[in-house]
């Protein structure tokens, strides 16, 4: 008999139709020490971890519900958009991005997410608490009977997609992370063809 | 036309036999690519799908000058496989019939048309033209009753369509997956597959007039 599937989908160049942390850097006006890390990290050049916490310590001062507010208008690809909300029990975010941050995002895509969080004091954030490692939520939907779709663009998804049944890279925001290639069922650079996958799939 | 068939072009393969150096889908057929050629004639059909492993960057930014809707398929086995399993893995999570496409086959554009109208299961096959051939032997009303390495009416070529919870994960040859469900229904057409130099030079002749890929 065939597994139920689960399909987990990266938030950021993924399921956004633009990175999300740069839109704050831009937003805030500290674009030049955002960008940099942002594109050293999707070339697989800095640690995801290290590279977060860097970002972290960086926007942390900002005041959180301004970010959540400008993060719940980011634009999203709309047939992906429709997907996820017309699957919503099938479809799970994992994105190493906030929780505090995305949480208006998420809440308007309309499925179940998970993230990274942080201790959240006067509008600040004071204390990371949880970096996402994305492979355990590819496990724990495993353990629990699932065929894993995983859907990512960078770096930082290589160990959930290596730990996947089925990884699609996707290339619709920025070329796929080289890393992920090797790991890859499936490259994808299209939206429209990604639906069309996605819905074969289910 | 034809929409709700898959097609799987299986590009994954190194040409060792034909010797330029490159995966077959690259070589350079009267000034395109081969891929280049194929996926003309397939410019109506939705679902595209194109297996890769050999130069797969060099395939899909080739494919990708043309159509951006593919969807690229790794056969990241390719070295100790054959086209059975970049089949099965561009099929397996395709339409509900697929029709299985090897990289270095051109076929003459009205038989293409006939290929993607053709409902249901069926093997293609044509006049014997190949230095090394699987052939085909027929039977009534022209079916495909079998295959063989030594002799028969005609010469294998492919493109065949099958349904594709009838494929099997092989590491052996397309013919190889079919061979369990002789006899099917047959499709004589015009193709020419490049598997060696001289293939190569009988190709590019014999494609020259074939006005719609042209186009």
């Amino acid at each position: 008999m065939q597994k139920p599937i689960k399909f987990i989908f990266d938030l950021d160049g993924t399921v956004t139709a633009e990175e999300t942390l740069p839109l704050i850097a831009k937003h805030f006006h500290i674009q030049v020490e955002i960008d940099s890390i942002t594109k050293e990290t999707i070339q697989g050049n800095i640690p995801f971890v290290e590279s977060f916490i860097k970002r972290v310590q960086i926007l942390g001062e900002l005041p959180v519900s301004e970010i959540s507010s400008l993060l719940g208008k980011v634009n999203l690809y709309p047939q992906l958009y429709r997907f996820i909300q017309e699957n919503s029990t099938y479809c799970i975010i994992a994105s190493g991005n906030l929780f505090c941050w995305v949480d208006k995002l998420t809440e308007k895509i309309g499925c179940s997410a998970f993230c990274s969080e942080a201790v959240v004091e006067n509008d600040k954030i004071v204390k990371l608490t949880k970096i996402l490692r994305k492979e355990l939520v590819v496990e724990e939907f495993q353990r629990n009977g699932y065929e894993v779709v995983y859907i990512g663009d960078g770096n930082n998804d290589l160990e959930a997609m290596r730990t996947a049944d089925i990884a699609i890279a996707v290339g619709m925001t920025h070329y796929p992370s080289k890393s992920l290639l090797p790991v890859s069922d499936y490259v994808i650079f299209n939206e429209k063809a990604l639906c069309r996958q996605l819905n074969q799939l289910l | 036309m034809s929409s709700a068939k898959s097609i799987v072009i299986s590009c994954a393969g190194i040409g060792s036999r034909l010797g330029l150096g490159q995966t077959k889908a690259l070589i350079n057929i009267n000034g395109k690519s081969l891929i280049a050629w194929q996926l003309a004639a397939f410019k109506d059909v939705e679902d595209v799908r194109v297996v890769v492993g050999y130069q797969a960057n060099d395939v899909i930014k080739e494919v990708s000058r043309y159509r951006k809707d593919v969807i690229f398929v790794y056969n990241h086995r390719y070295f100790e496989t054959k086209t059975g399993a970049s089949f099965y893995l561009g099929a397996r999570h395709a339409n509900e019939y697929v029709i299985e496409w090897d990289g270095d086959l051109l076929v003459h554009p009205d038989d293409v048309r006939k290929i993607l109208s053709t409902e249901g299961e069926f093997i293609c096959y044509a006049d014997k033209a190949s230095d090394e051939a699987v052939f085909v032997n027929t039977g009534k009303d022209g079916c495909v009753e079998s295959f063989s390495r030594e002799a028969g009416d005609y010469e294998w070529t492919g493109p065949a369509c099958i349904r594709k919870d009838r494929l099997q994960y092989s590491s052996g040859n397309v013919f190889n997956q079919l061979e369990p469900y002789l006899p099917m229904p047959g499709l004589k057409i015009r193709a020419y597959d490049v598997d060696t130099y001289d293939d190569y030079l009988r190709v590019i002749e014999q494609t020259k007039g074939w006005r719609i890929y042209n186009n």
